[in-house]
């Protein structure tokens, strides 16, 4: 596994509701690696959606500091995120987040169109895509004509084609049956690896912690605990030893 | 993003709500088709008005007349003198050509002589000018030719000028139908005395033989003139001066002929819309300006209230047709809040977003700009068939400008009313848009 492509360090979220402060995110250091498929794993509430907004840059934390390679992305004014997001991320939902009017390949092409990509070349690379979730026939299909299965592969496709080193996916197989699940976790996470893409991943089904190096697991809007995969056994390491890590982490960067 | 995407994705959107984008176009149409209709019965009434006025002559031309008599004050109320300025002579018609715009200018000296054409006379105005200037001084010349350059002893006869047999009495004279005199291209007898072709005529006195070159329409201001070049008027006019003197003995009848000073100067401007400027730096020199572009300010003057009328007729209509394409925009932006939030996640920018709501509300606004123009040329066929029937001067012209400035007006509407709805789309949260529901 490569070096730290993002370091979360110290960040906290705190909505507040009323009079009432909710801290979604209460503290968290981590650093995800470059290549690495890195699962969030909780119970519903615990936080995982907000880190996993946070580190993408859709909302702001209240507190500490998240870095994309130098960049602060806690910094970044709303077009910097834009940029920030056109050219380094790709984003998985649950709910698929297709858009009803276009066709799969159009939906598939939309972040070419955006990065201004010759239609020649967009075409080719989303059918390329398409390819490789197994859709081409469905190409010119509208998202309601498909199944839940098939939008959300129209999805990874999209999140996939313009090769994004970061692709962030929330719950990407909420909606879908066992079967399909595992279908899917296989592709999202084969597609990351073929091109050493790192992979965050939010679920809060343990079984498919199964194809993650490593699994942050998240109480409260805090991390419980770390289990790292890629050392062989289920070696597991505590949150505290884990904060040391990222006070290590500190420590690297005053020397690059 | 590239601007065919936009413009393609754009068009898309609007042709998703076909009967929204429909009714909102309609909308820009009939503000459209009503500011340009105003705008061309405005047009119209002016270029009749116009067309009236150039009957009477030249609406180019500015007639100037040396200050120093009495003159009409506004703001008392009564007749004043006015102050004597420079003289009206050779310099001043050299100054009025150096103005900007002007493109000629003729001194004029007017006089009264006698025009025999075999045994019919006619009793001529006649209007010595710079021959040179005939031409650019927008005399109506029906046949032959203006004056020009190289002519002296050469005339142009107005329509309106009558012959008659002086060996007739008055009341014959009167009674019967004026004959017709062929003249054009004929060489005629010119006279100062006015007793020519009568028994009273001096005998010994010499006639100037002077060709006709040309005639001037019957109908219009110059129609009773007969045009002669400038220099041969003044010889003409010293020769009847020795000669009343000779006759008479004493004084001549008219002083001004000996002075340098011209009895008019006529000036001609490049463009109509020029004239009320170059006459109002004339008056500042202290010479007194008119030309028919005087009456034609006072004719729009009178269907000023109208147009104005009719203009906010149609200032509103465009007003009430921005609103509701803002309005437009702004539902779109509600309904399509969960799509604006996913296009900024998988990577739009805020300059795509915003960029992309300007570009459909601009879009309304061409397509209600086209279909406008095309509507206010339909209304106008109607406005001039009616006008026509009924012999009015509330005509309707749409000139190319018109047209080009409509569509675009139209379409910079569409755009400034699609501004904020943009700018609030540009601004949308990206997360609470997806989870929009
Ligand atoms: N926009 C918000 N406003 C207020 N509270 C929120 C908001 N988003 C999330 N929360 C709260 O923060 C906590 C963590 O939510 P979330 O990150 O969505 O959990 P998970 O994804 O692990 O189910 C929950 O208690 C939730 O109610
Ligand atoms: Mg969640």
């Amino acid at each position: 596994m490569g070096e730290n492509i993002i370091r979360i360090r110290n960040v906290k979220k705190i909505y507040q509701m009323g009079s009432e402060s909710i801290p979604a995110v209460n503290g968290i250091s981590l650093n995800i690696r470059q290549g690495e498929v890195c699962c969030l794993f909780g119970k519903s509430g615990s936080g995982k959606s907000t880190l996993l907004n946070l580190v993408a840059g859709l909302e702001k934390p209240t507190e500490g500091q998240i870095i994309f390679h130098k960049k602060h992305i806690e910094r970044m004014n709303e077009d910097q995120l834009a940029d920030f997001r056109q050219k380094y991320v790709g984003f998985v939902f649950q709910s698929y987040n297709l858009l009803p009017t276009l066709t799969a390949l159009e939906n598939v092409t939309l972040p070419l169109i955006f990065k201004s990509v010759p239609v020649k070349e967009r075409n080719e690379r989303a059918m390329e895509m398409l390819k490789a979730v197994g859709l081409e026939e469905r190409a010119t299909h509208k998202p309601q004509e498909m199944s839940g299965g098939q939008q959300q592969r129209v999805s990874i496709a999209r999140a996939f084609v313009n090769r994004p080193p970061v692709v962030f996916a929330d719950e990407p197989t909420g909606n879908l049956d066992t079967r399909t699940t595992y279908e899917m976790m296989d592709l999202i996470t084969g597609l990351a690896k073929q091109n050493n893409q790192t992979l965050v991943i939010v679920t809060h089904d343990l079984e498919l912690s199964e194809y993650a190096d490593r699994i942050v697991m998240l109480q409260d809007g805090r991390i419980e605990k770390i289990e790292d995969r890629r050392k062989g056994k289920e070696e597991t390491e505590t949150a505290a030893r884990e904060k040391g890590t990222a006070g290590k982490a500190e420590g690297e960067d005053g020397h690059d | 993003m590239n601007t065919k995407d936009l413009i393609s994705m754009a068009v898309r959107n609007l042709l998703k709500r076909k009967l929204r984008t429909v009714l909102t176009v309609l909308g820009v149409v009939i503000g459209t088709a009503s500011i340009v209709v105003m705008i061309s019965i405005g047009i119209g009434m002016n270029e009749s008005f116009a067309k009236q006025l150039e009957g009477w002559g030249s609406l180019q031309v500015i007639d100037v007349s040396p200050s120093g008599g009495m003159s009409y004050d506004e703001e008392s109320g009564r007749m004043k003198q006015e102050k004597k300025q420079d003289p009206l002579d050779a310099k001043a018609v050299e100054t009025f050509k150096q103005i900007e715009h002007v493109e000629a200018a003729s001194p004029v000296k007017t006089s009264y002589f006698m025009i025999g054409a075999g045994k019919y006379v006619a009793d001529a105005n006649i209007m010595g000018i710079d021959p040179a200037a005939m031409e650019a001084l927008g005399y109506k010349v029906e046949e032959g030719r203006a004056l020009t350059a190289e002519d002296s002893k050469a005339i142009v006869v107005g329509g309106g000028v009558e012959f008659y047999d002086p060996k007739l009495s008055w009341e014959m004279r009167y009674s019967s139908e004026p004959p017709q005199v062929e003249i054009l291209d004929k060489k005629v007898d010119v006279s100062y005395d006015w007793s020519y072709g009568t028994r009273y005529a001096d005998k010994k006195l010499k006639t100037t033989k002077m060709e006709v070159v040309g005639t001037l329409s019957a109908e219009g201001n110059d129609s009773y003139w007969v045009i002669m070049p400038i220099k041969e008027l003044e010889k003409l006019q010293k020769a009847r001066d020795d000669w009343e003197k000779s006759k008479y003995g004493g004084n001549s009848s008219s002083n001004r002929n000996q002075t340098k000073e011209f009895d008019e100067v006529r000036v001609k401007v490049d463009k109509m819309d020029n004239v009320q400027a170059v006459q109002q730096q004339i008056k500042d020199m202290g010479f007194r300006a008119s030309s028919l572009t005087d009456q034609l300010e006072a004719m729009k003057e009178t269907t000023k209230m109208l147009r104005i009328v009719l203009g906010a007729i149609g200032a509103i209509s465009m007003v009430v047709a921005a609103i509701s394409i803002t309005n437009t925009m702004v539902m779109a932006i509600y309904e399509r809040t969960r799509e604006i939030g996913i296009m900024k996640v998988i990577g739009a920018s805020l300059r795509d977003i915003k960029l992309l709501f300007l570009t459909e509300a601009a879009f309304i606004g061409l397509a209600g700009g086209l279909a406008g123009i095309v509507v206010s040329f339909g209304v106008s066929q109607i406005v001039n068939l009616v006008a026509m029937q009924q012999g009015s001067n509330m005509t309707s012209s749409i000139p190319v400008w018109l047209y080009a400035g409509a569509v675009a007006f139209a379409t910079g509407i569409g755009i400034l009313s699609g501004y904020l709805p943009a700018q609030r789309a540009m601004r949308l949260s990206a997360l609470t848009a997806i989870k929009t529901e």
